[in-house]
């Protein structure tokens, strides 16, 4: 593999160049990725990793047809939409073919958060209202606008929750305020929806959207019960809002039986507004907004336009249109579902087998591994879901962490993951799990606690292991890293040691 | 085998359309790898360099990311993180974006929208054809920069703060608007007074469109270094890439937050080898020195049609970012809106394309790829005069010059 740094200068030269807020996978060792294909990654020394993470290379990492389609529009035109041009009509023609009748209007943008800022402004364009509601733990992009409405991102830095965003709670049945014992969590976590919305016009506040990720990925791979988003759907607009489906992470097929996630919660159910990116391109920045003639002509109604510099260019378009191709030709959506459901099956046995598996819940190719240090207090086992990941990738398998307390390993690989490797990804992860827990088990009863510093608490081998970053810095949430400092300090000492 | 068609007013590609060496990089990297930049990778890296070695030396830290907008929206965050401030000073038409953030501080689209919001605040546009002092002022860049601080002045006694002064290098929409040197490195003295920082917005501009420098913003002298730095459209020939350049210390604040900035798409490898293979396309086929002389012939070329027609009130530009405004009037220089849209339709007819902007919709753009040729120039302006010379005979009787439906 001819390199043009080495990985160390590779390193130098990112520290100097690329802004620090710009964070790399396993801070402390991170992986220097030269190659992919389909779902494997490959390192600068050529060791392959199987990536379960990238939910981006939806169709495998450079995918033949996807890259054969953009050369070949590359090298014809690829210019703006102010002219008239075939790609992005075709293109539109189809998306809306796979959604419901009424979504049939397509704007489309460069990223997931260029099309959830459009979503807000078509949202408060159509009726002039202005407040969101949005929920807990929820995530929509990095622009200034989806911050606001993000709770994962702005209860961590210093901003603060503006009047015009209210909070619902995450309707999640293993660890929210309504869970899977209650008899009706759909209505229960509708209902606060409700209360939110009675607030809000008993202060003079009008709704403009609810908005939702159809799943929650950041939050943790939380899957809403039947009915919520129906409920919901009717408060919001009987308050003259709009329902926002946030599908960027897992639409496409992604959860096998559907070709968007909303579509899980029924028939009756059609959102006003969705968004789309991420998947949508196998990597090619490109996302989408879709909705009702009503709306757009609301918003076009201002006489203002709106233009996007690259927003469905012809090679972009070309790409999408691949990527339908694809997911319909290989039938991804069938191997979502059957590499889903034997994985999802293999995982039950796992968490028969170790305690500290809390839930496995998942749906396609969309699961989470909610880890706990005790099943009954479902307290999060964060640390060692930290531990386990740095040892997966040991193993050669890429995984990440996330939900509000970084303690939930999420599985969204490209979907042409066989069940191979779902029976690989389980195998390491039962022998790390064991040896984990045997760890654990050696030492006393009270060690593993949340308010202990990092290096006293791991089992031994973990000492040797560097103190991790697998993305995103959480100093208030997560106690421990409290000490980051110390723990870097100390860290960046063993890893010295570990090199001679 | 295409008839011949000239587009002298699209500045996305720098390099020409479909230009093959970037088309091969794109092309190469895509079958290779192209994913997120939590991964460390040599083109990232490389690129960020090879940007760095364009800029003054404190703008050395860079975010990547998909476009124009969103390259503006994280200043605006950036600038807001590093000063604690919240407000922000504008020029009057400007035009920063799409995205709810940025159309805030776009008095361009704003003023039909939503309105100007409270912590935003509008200085006059440095035009010296048509703003508050022209061409015959002693000292047109201290009397607008005097404007800045007149505004900056008002800000502080409301008791609210500058995060930051944001300013197209060379204002686009508002009608191909030079400000006058010496402008910007006043503004951004009473910026930084305030305690703000100074936004130089070169997503139209950038990439050595001005001939005489890579940045537009190296027009206004040696000394004057932007704290941050956006560019977008021609970085990556119609690639969907934008980027942020700015110091360590802004970098370094906003990390402070604790908050990580990651950007799916942004810095990809694929991206990068594109921006990689731009900068060297404008670096072997010498494209910066390119638009200098073929900009220069063109200004020469539109000057002789401004003396030869009244409508054209006045040339100006530099490289090839030109502006002709038409005006109905020398005297008043009123903007000839009608007149420039039916120009652009009969240009059209003669496969040429060219737009017009400026809030009267009456300066005819020139920003075109590149590789525009002094035959390329010379063609435009020829078929300009025919137009002109037309539209001059029968401007007699009114009915003739009514645009078609």
């Amino acid at each position: 593999m001819c390199e043009l740094y080495s990985k160390q200068d590779t390193l130098e030269l990112r520290r100097k160049h690329i802004g620090p807020s710009c964070k790399v996978f396993f801070a402390a060792d991170p992986i220097k990725i030269v190659r992919a294909q389909r779902q494997y990654m490959f390192d600068e020394r050529g060791e392959r990793y199987l990536d379960c993470i990238n939910n981006v290379a939806h169709v495998g990492h450079c995918h033949p047809e996807v890259v054969k389609a953009a050369v070949k529009q590359m090298e014809l035109l690829n210019t703006n939409s102010r002219f008239l041009h075939d790609n992005i009509v075709e293109y539109a023609r189809r998306l809306v073919a796979t959604l419901p009748e009424k979504l049939s209007v397509c704007y489309f943008t460069n990223s997931g958060s260029e099309a959830n800022d459009l979503a807000l402004r078509l949202a408060r364009q159509f009726r002039g209202h202005q407040d969101v509601i949005t929920l807990d733990h929820a995530y929509h992009g990095h622009l200034s606008s989806l911050i606001e409405i993000s709770p994962y991102k702005f209860r961590k830095g210093k901003d603060v929750k503006k009047a015009f965003v209210h909070v619902a709670p995450t309707p999640d049945t293993y660890r929210g305020k309504y869970r899977e014992d209650h008899a009706d969590p759909a209505s229960a976590y509708a209902d606060e929806v409700k209360e939110i919305i009675k607030e809000a016009h008993n202060n003079g506040r009008k709704i403009a959207a609810f908005i939702a990720e159809s799943m929650q990925s950041c939050g943790g791979q939380i899957i809403p019960p039947a009915g919520y988003f129906q409920k919901v759907a009717e408060y919001v607009h009987r308050a003259e809002g709009v329902f926002i489906a946030d599908e960027v992470q897992v639409g496409f097929g992604r959860v096998g039986k559907h070709f968007w996630s909303f579509q899980m919660h029924g028939e009756d159910f059609v959102p006003d507004i969705v968004t789309m990116g991420k998947p949508m391109g196998n990597g090619h920045p490109m996302a989408c907004v879709v909705t009702t003639k009503e709306i757009a002509e609301a918003f076009s109604s201002s006489g203002m336009e709106y233009f996007n510099t690259y927003g469905g260019n012809p090679v972009s378009s070309a790409v999408g249109l691949a990527v339908l191709n694809i997911i319909e030709n290989e039938d991804l959506q069938g191997n979502a579902i059957r590499v889903g459901d034997y994985l999802t099956e293999l995982l039950n046995k796992l968490k028969a087998k170790h305690t500290l598996i809390g839930e496995i819940r998942g749906i396609g190719l969309f699961i989470g591994i909610d880890l706990v240090k005790d099943r009954q207090k479902r307290t999060p086992a964060t640390e060692e879901a930290q531990h386990i990941i740095y040892k997966m990738k040991e193993k050669r398998v890429l995984l990440s962490a996330d939900g509000p307390h970084r303690n939930v390993l999420k599985i969204k690989p490209p979907m042409c993951f066989t069940e191979e490797d779902a029976k690989f990804m389980v195998d390491q992860l039962d022998e790390i799990l064991t040896v984990l827990e045997e760890g654990i088990g050696a030492q006393s009863e009270s060690v593993i606690s949340e308010n202990a510093p990092c290096r006293a608490k791991m089992p031994k081998e973990a000492h040797s292991r560097e103190w991790l970053d697998d993305g995103t810095l959480d100093p208030r949430e997560n106690p421990s890293r409290k000490r980051n400092g110390l723990c870097t300090d100390k860290h960046s000492l063993l890893s010295k040691r570990l090199k001679t | 085998p295409f008839p011949a068609r000239e587009t002298a007013g699209r500045c996305s590609l720098p390099v020409g359309h479909c230009h093959p060496l970037v088309v091969r990089a794109a092309h190469g990297q895509n079958q290779m790898l192209n994913t997120n930049s939590r991964y460390l990778h040599d083109n990232i890296v490389d690129y960020a360099q090879r940007l760095s070695e364009t800029l003054p030396e404190k703008l050395c830290v860079f975010y990547f990311l998909n476009s124009g907008s969103e390259a503006n929206d994280l200043a605006l965050r950036l600038a807001r993180q590093y000063t604690g401030h919240w407000d922000v000073v504008v020029l009057d038409h400007a035009y920063h974006g799409h995205l709810s953030s940025l159309i805030d501080i776009s008095p361009y689209k704003f003023r039909d929208l939503d309105g100007q919001k409270e912590w935003v605040h509008v200085a006059p546009l440095p035009d010296t054809y048509r703003g508050l002092y022209r061409e015959d002022h002693p000292n047109p860049a201290g009397a607008y920069a005097s404007e800045v601080q007149r505004v900056v002045n008002n800000v502080q006694e409301k008791g609210r703060k500058i995060a930051a002064f944001f300013v197209e290098s060379l204002p686009s929409v508002a009608g191909q608007i030079i400000p006058p040197a010496g402008y910007f490195p006043e503004v951004a003295e009473h910026i930084h007074r305030a305690g703000g920082l100074f936004v130089a917005d070169e997503i139209q501009v950038g990439f050595g469109r001005v001939g005489k420098h890579f940045w537009a913003f190296q027009l206004q002298g040696e000394d004057f270094v932007p704290d941050i730095v956006t560019m977008g459209k021609s970085i990556g020939n119609g690639h969907p890439v934008a980027c942020v350049a700015t110091t360590q210390a802004v970098a370094r604040a906003f990390e402070a937050t604790g908050v990580e900035y990651f950007n799916t798409f942004g810095g990809s490898p694929v991206s990068c080898a594109v921006g990689l293979a731009v900068l060297d396309v404008l670096e072997k086929e010498q494209l910066r020195a390119h638009a200098a002389s073929v900009g220069s012939v063109l200004m020469e070329l539109l000057r002789q049609q401004k003396a030869k027609h009244p409508i054209i009130g006045d040339v100006r530009g530099i490289g090839l970012f030109i502006g002709v405004d038409l005006i109905k009037d020398t005297a008043t220089r009123t903007p000839a809106t009608e007149e420039a849209n039916y120009v652009v339709s009969r240009l059209k007819e003669n496969y040429i394309l060219l737009s017009t902007d400026g809030p009267g919709r009456n300066v005819l753009k020139f920003k075109p790829p590149m590789c525009f040729s002094v035959d390329n120039a010379r063609h435009v302006v020829a078929k300009m005069d025919t137009i002109l010379t037309d539209m001059e005979k029968k401007v007699r009787s009114c009915e003739t010059l009514r645009l078609r439906p």
